[in-house]
């Protein structure tokens, strides 16, 4: 029962806050998504979904690519094999724990 | 844990959300089933009775299909609510259950046509059955008005199913397939499959609709 506790110490903070688990998780199901995708999905303003996925970027679990539709701006973003493998732990913790 | 699992879902059920997968599916299935009934009621020897024109047929609605849906979500879907590419599936599974089916399916008709047994009835219930078995699992688990797509889509191979042989067999009295099947079996499936067809295509229609209203395209600049 003790470690099965400890388990949940063990889990990835950047994965477990809720707006970024949201993120990983969209992303985790799809090759590429944009930015409109996870903001109209999960709910989020701009900024907040920014920052989270700044963060994703900054661990490197999220790539992110600037490119164009036509004339319109364009973010796609995908989740790295790095994102993957943190998340695909992430899954088999909280498993654990629970 | 189940939201996780839920949200691992929903990238799947998106490509339905304009209603663009029933439109194909339905599209698909009434125009096979205009082709069928077309032979069936034309000469032996006019051009819907020849074995190249269903190559012609199958080439021509793969195209309107890809590209229309295509189209469709460039112009529409993606500016709305964001656009998703799919993983490429690595999987056998799907393949090898198809193929399981196809044996089996393919030695039942062969028995069929040996004894020239009359399994309407049955066909038309398990053809049903298994319709609306997919139709919930792809598409009606993820929005709940669909289920009564599922009950009309179980309920038409019901009616089907028991409806008199003379008015079914009717549908078919042309066909050269008859040599081999029941009259009665031919023109309930010919009827099955076009109102199936019909029931997913008004989904698909109606889901299309209810997406423009919700969705309003955004201004250039929000993007």
């Amino acid at each position: 029962m003790n470690s099965q506790i400890q388990r949940i110490a063990e889990l990835d903070r950047v994965i477990h806050e809720p707006g970024r688990l949201m993120i990983v998780a969209l992303l985790y199901a799809v090759d590429q998504a944009d930015f409109l995708y996870l903001q109209h999905e999960t709910g989020m303003n701009k900024g907040t979904l920014s920052s989270h996925i700044s963060r994703l970027e900054k661990e490197e679990y999220v790539e992110v690519l600037k490119t164009y539709r036509g004339k319109v701006p364009q973010t796609l973003l995908s989740l790295s094999s790095a994102g993957r493998k943190a998340f695909e732990q992430y899954r088999r913790k909280i498993r654990e724990a629970f | 844990m189940n939201q996780v699992e839920s949200l691992l879902n929903r990238p799947r059920f998106y490509y339905n959300v304009d209603g663009v997968g029933e439109l194909g599916i339905g599209f698909m299935g009434l125009s096979y089933s205009l082709y069928i009934w077309l032979g069936m009621h034309s000469s032996m020897h006019s051009i819907w009775n020849k074995p190249y024109s269903l190559f012609i047929f199958v080439a021509i609605m793969c195209v309107v299909i890809h590209y229309g849906t295509k189209a469709i979500k460039k112009r529409i879907t993606y500016p709305r609510t964001g656009f998703v590419s799919y993983r490429k599936r690595r999987s056998v599974l799907p393949a090898l259950i198809v193929s399981i089916v196809w044996v089996v399916a393919g030695y039942g008709l062969s028995i069929i046509m040996r004894r020239h047994l009359d399994i309407t009835t049955s066909a038309c219930l398990i053809l049903g059955l298994i319709l609306s078995v997919c139709y919930a699992w792809g598409i009606a688990r993820a929005v709940r008005w669909k289920w009564f797509v599922v009950f009309a889509l179980a309920f038409a191979s019901i009616t089907v199913a028991f409806l008199p042989e003379g008015n079914v067999a009717a549908l078919a009295d042309h066909s050269s397939v008859i040599q081999y099947f029941s009259a009665r079996l031919v023109g309930a499936l010919l009827l099955y499959f076009f109102v199936s067809s019909a029931i997913i295509l008004a989904s698909g229609a109606i889901s299309f609709c209810t997406y423009l209203r919700s969705a309003p395209k955004p201004a250039p600049e929000s993007e």
